[in-house]
């Protein structure tokens, strides 16, 4: 298929994984605030939350030149023209990319995105933030489950599903990552963080069957990362992007034909072997650091592989000395 | 029966040549048996075409390239509607040979009982032809065995003749194409009075197995003259009367009256020519 | 249905003039419509339209942020052309595209028509859409327009004239293959009854023409459809088509040009690239040699089509036969090239760069409808009779300053055709056709075409851009 098509099928569904999981967070945030001291709008209880999404300076500025939505964390994650990365902007970047290649996808899934797009955009989605913060983030929330459901459903299992696939696992397993380094903030984690980092994972119930219930760090790690059957695990994420990866190349699993299929191979391996001993050894943090450029280089090399140019005219020039212009599309983190 | 023909010529010159004259004989010809419906004849390099009747009543373009070119392509679109031209249920017998000498007065005939360039009648040819002829007193069935001699006795083999072959080598060789089976099916009816024409035109492959000759190529085969019926088309290469499957762009003495394409140009490099002929079915 | 139907002055497709008959072939018609209740048709209205938003048959509206997409109108009563009729139409179109393809050829060659004295060479050289870098060149098959949307309208007698040629790209034959859809779903037992000659072959045609252009031989042709992108107006069309062909829809930033061959970015590497059907002006074709400042093209892709490498359909530089001065020379190239008299009429056209004709021209302005030469979509147009005399003073000025750029026709009363309005009253409309023309082994021309109508009620604007719909047209078997 056209490297253009595969390149927006990948961002339409990472966006919209991005926006899901930032709308939980918002939303568990926002409940833990009520049981905190200092009401909900205690900014040291959203302070993590911009520190997970590598927004603070973003926001600093923001208050600071007036931004309307700037005067508290939750407004600005999720609606914010100023945070490229705000809900609202997630999925107005992801719609852009659907429409791109409205051909290769349903119908139904175009409708879907198209009306939230529409509500996010609305009067009415800040009227509801007011009113009822919760019940706008279970609507985003709802709204990707649906066209998760939908996309599995309503159209073939090509390649294009599978680059779906891609930018899907490849986000969640990033933004797991990410809240689980929201403990670092913390110098002793308490329980309810660690539980409210849990919920954030959508991974509360499925952690208390797993752990029967026993909270503490090494558990809760444990879990985000490496449990086998969680579908938002690092490890779980990983495996299912090495499967996407060989599917698309036809190469068989275990062996690789690019540097997408070696490094998710290798993350891969480290992962099934590695315990909670290497992540002490390293720290916390710097694991997590060490995870997410991981996935950054999948990625990055995802884009060269199948997206920038093929590699059989990487050298070309042509003869009047000009090389062939570029033009590619959001190149994030 | 609606038919729509595309006929394509391409000269290539090896060098440039140039005063290329030249004149098309393409437009299908009309009467009650067939109508045209559209009929485009171009030329490329463009050229300014010009178009008149010649003596046979067929329609000639003209055209004149002056300019030094390595490639001439003529292409003509027809799509006509043809009717059968004689009653199959009543072929036109009763026309007796005594009374041919009849037709050496008419105008229509007369052009067509002499010797024309590529048709001379010689004692051996009007021998053969009275061996033929048998004891028949009926010109139409004279020339209906004429026709099946031709088709019986002669092979068909592109590349053993030329364009300029003559007659009379062809009835001495008896191998050849469809111009030479009209040739020399002209000549033998000619040396026994009988008026003879040469056809030239396409058909329309209707059998199942595409077995007939000449379908994928300008075709030429005979009418000779009946009083009474007037012309009827005869095809030695097929052993056929010609029905509505035909389609007739002109007639003349032989094929230098009626050479879809002829001309001259200035130039010594060799020129490869490609011809090729579609003739498709449409919807009435 | 039809009983306060007002035929006026004007030629009606229906209905026989000075008479409250219906032609014979559009008798079945009558009576279909005669048995439907208001209620009937109002229904059948209501699924056509939602059919079409379901299918995304939807055109976008310029200028509007959240790209809003609207339905092309739709009229369920279809216009009927008798076979006889419609044959003489096929005729006069297949003998002006290949009189168009000979001009293209001559004046990108040895210019024949121009140094006969035909056609002024001022009026070709200075056409702005004549494009110098194409002299010499030899376009695969020789042929320069694969693909044409002419305009036809029939005047006060019924008799067909050409408006214009649309040689460069032409649009809207999906709505065709739509709107047919929708009629036989709408009125199946009809559209069997009247027997009418199919047009879903179309993008098989299409294809097929593409195909035969293909420089590469031995091997399945890599075609494409190359599109400005989703913000276009006919950006549904293009997604239509390649989807109905099989073939990749493409933009300007999925195709590399190197070493003069043209290959498309895919998962799999470089794919190398044959025919592009191209719905892109000349102008955003190449950013390198005609607009740097243009993202939609591809930087290259004129040195690859002009070694032969890859073919363009239409060819680049076509615009110059469909220029509205050159239109005025088209009876005069049909008999030059082809020795025959035009079939299809031309509208009668005063050109202002004519010494004369400017003088009849501005004497007449409010009689006349004045056309800029190189525009189309009923912009850059005077109509007189509904002209204001300060806009007739401007285009006076406008005609003085550059005659070459306009030209004058006087304005015909377009054919009207009942169609369906406002409350579901049956009235007439001005209506013309676009049949759509392929030449590639052969001409072959989808039976009818688009028949759009102005919905407005006296206007003889038919542009969708300017409040136009549209009709199925029926070209019957007899």
């Amino acid at each position: 298929m056209l490297s253009r098509v595969a390149d927006s099928l990948y961002w339409l569904s990472r966006y919209l994984e991005r926006a899901e999981n930032l709308a939980r967070l918002v939303d568990v945030n926002r409940h833990d605030a009520l049981d905190s001291t200092g009401g909900e709008d205690n900014e040291a209880v959203w302070r993590p939350l911009l520190y997970a999404t590598c927004t603070e300076t973003a926001f600093t500025e923001a208050r600071l030149e007036g931004d309307p939505h700037a005067t508290e964390v939750g407004a600005f994650i999720m609606f914010s023209h100023r945070n490229p990365d705000s809900v609202r902007q997630c999925i107005a970047t992801a719609r852009e990319n659907a429409r791109m290649v409205r051909d290769q996808i349903s119908e139904e899934m175009w409708l879907e995105l198209n009306s939230i797009h529409l509500f996010m955009q609305s009067a009415d989605a800040e009227d509801l933030w007011r009113r009822q913060p919760e019940a706008l983030c279970r609507e985003v929330i709802k709204f990707s489950l649906l066209f998760q459901g939908l996309s599995d459903a309503t159209i073939v299992h090509d390649e294009g599903w599978q680059f779906v696939q891609l930018g899907k696992f490849i986000e969640r397993a990033d933004k797991t990552s990410r809240i689980l380094d929201i403990l670092t903030y913390f110098t002793e984690p308490e329980r309810t963080e660690l539980a409210s980092v849990l919920r954030s994972c959508s991974g509360f119930s499925a952690f208390r069957a797993e752990f029967r219930g026993d909270i503490t760090l090494p558990n809760v790690m444990a879990f985000l990362l490496f449990s086998q059957s969680f579908p938002r695990s690092v490890r779980f994420c990983v495996r299912r992007l090495d499967g996407v990866l060989h599917a698309i190349s036809g190469v068989p699993i275990g062996t690789f034909s690019n540097e997408a299929e070696r490094l998710t191979g290798g993350m891969l391996a480290q992962l099934n072997f590695s315990s909670l001993d290497s992540v002490w050894q390293s720290g916390l943090h710097d694991y997590i650091d060490g995870l997410q450029q991981r996935l950054n280089d999948i990625g990055q090399r995802v884009f060269e592989t199948y997206v920038l140019l093929p590699s059989e005219i990487r050298n070309v020039n042509r003869a009047d000395g000009h090389r062939p212009q570029l033009q590619a599309q959001q190149q994030q983190q | 029966m609606r038919l729509r023909v595309h006929h394509r010529t391409d000269y290539h010159y090896t060098t440039p040549v140039t005063d290329s004259v030249n004149e098309l004989r393409l437009y299908p010809a009309s009467g009650r048996w067939q109508s045209c419906e559209s009929a485009f004849i171009t030329v490329l390099p463009a050229v300014r075409l010009r178009r008149y009747e010649d003596l046979n009543c067929n329609v000639v373009h003209h055209f004149e390239l002056a300019r030094p070119h390595q490639r001439l392509t003529i292409e003509s679109r027809i799509t006509v509607t043809t009717r059968e031209k004689v009653d199959f249920e009543k072929l036109p017998y009763g026309f007796h040979h005594r009374d041919l000498p009849r037709c050496q007065r008419l105008e229509e005939c007369f052009p067509f009982l002499q010797d024309s360039h590529y048709v001379t009648r010689t004692p051996d040819i009007w021998r053969q032809a009275l061996d033929i002829q048998g004891g028949s007193t009926d010109v139409f069935q004279t020339s209906y065995a004429i026709m099946e001699h031709i088709f019986g006795g002669y092979t068909y083999r592109s590349g053993a003749t030329t364009v300029g072959t003559h007659a009379s080598e062809v009835i001495e060789r008896r191998t050849g194409v469809c111009q030479d089976f009209a040739h020399a099916m002209v000549a033998l009816c000619r040396a026994i009075g009988i008026p003879a024409r040469y056809v030239s035109g396409y058909f329309f492959d209707a059998t199942r197995d595409h077995r007939l000759r000449g379908s994928e190529a300008s075709h030429a085969w005979v009418e000779i003259y009946i009083d009474g019926s007037g012309w009827i088309g005869l095809d030695p290469t097929n052993n056929k009367v010609v029905d509505a499957t035909y389609i007739v762009i002109a007639t003349g003495r032989d094929y230098r009256d009626v050479a879809p394409v002829i001309g001259t140009y200035y130039g010594t490099g060799r020129s490869s020519l490609s011809v090729t002929v579609q003739v498709q079915r449409l919807a009435e | 249905m039809f009983e306060n139907y007002q035929k006026d002055h004007f030629f009606d497709e229906m209905f026989v003039s000075g008479d409250h008959d219906v032609f014979d072939f559009y008798q079945p018609l009558r009576e279909r419509f005669d048995r439907l209740s208001e209620a009937e048709l109002s229904e059948k209205r209501r699924r056509v339209d939602h059919g079409f938003l379901e299918q995304g048959v939807t055109f976008t509206v310029y200028g509007d942020e959240q790209g809003t997409e609207r339905i092309f109108p739709f009229d369920l009563i279809p216009r009927v052309i008798p076979d006889a009729e419609w044959r003489l139409v096929e005729q006069g179109l297949t003998q002006r595209i290949i009189a168009l393809n000979l001009f293209l050829h001559d004046v990108y060659h040895e210019g024949r028509i121009i140094k006969d004295g035909i056609i002024p060479e001022d009026v070709v050289k200075t056409a702005a859409h004549y494009r110098p870098e194409m002299l010499g060149v030899q376009v695969p098959r020789d042929i320069y327009i694969h693909i044409c949307g002419s305009d036809l309208i029939r005047d006060g007698e019924g008799r067909y004239l050409v408006l214009e040629d649309n040689g460069r790209c032409p649009s809207g034959v999906s709505y065709l293959l739509e709107n047919r859809e929708a009629m036989k779903r709408a009125f199946p037992g009809l559209y069997r009854k009247c027997g009418v000659r199919p047009v879903d072959q179309y993008p098989e045609l299409l294809l097929k023409t593409l195909q035969h252009l293909s420089p590469r031989t031995g091997q399945t042709p890599v075609c494409v459809l190359l599109t400005p992108g989703v913000y276009n107006s006919a950006y549904f069309e293009h997604t239509f088509l390649a989807r109905k062909m099989g073939i990749e829809i493409v933009e300007g930033r999925d195709l590399i040009a190197t070493d003069g061959y043209v290959y498309m970015r895919t998962t799999k590497g470089l794919v190398q690239v044959d025919v592009i059907y191209r719905r892109l002006d000349d102008d955003f074709l190449d950013p390198a040699v005609f607009r740097p400042d243009s993202m939609l093209g591809v930087p290259g892709i004129m040195e690859a089509y002009l070694r032969g490498n890859v073919a363009l359909a239409n060819a680049v530089g076509t615009g110059v036969a469909d220029d509205k001065v050159t239109y005025a020379y088209v009876p005069d190239m049909i008999r030059y090239y082809l020795a025959q008299d035009p079939i299809l009429d031309n509208v009668p056209t005063y050109l202002a760069w004519k010494a004369d004709d400017q003088k009849y021209i501005l004497e007449n302005l409010e009689r006349l409808v004045v056309k800029a030469a190189n525009e189309s979509g009923g912009y850059g147009m005077l109509m007189g009779p509904s002209s204001t005399a300060a806009e007739r003073a401007e285009f006076a000025d406008r005609i003085r300053h550059t005659p070459r750029n306009y030209i004058a026709q006087p304005v015909v009363p377009l054919s009207r055709h009942p169609t369906i309005c406002d409350d579901m009253a049956i009235e007439g409309r001005h209506v013309d056709l676009r049949p759509f023309i392929l030449y590639g082994e052969d001409v072959e021309i989808i039976p009818g075409g688009l028949t759009r109508v102005a919905l407005k009620k006296g206007s003889l604007v038919v542009n969708s851009s300017q409040g136009g719909g549209s009709k199925d047209t029926w070209v019957l078997y007899r």
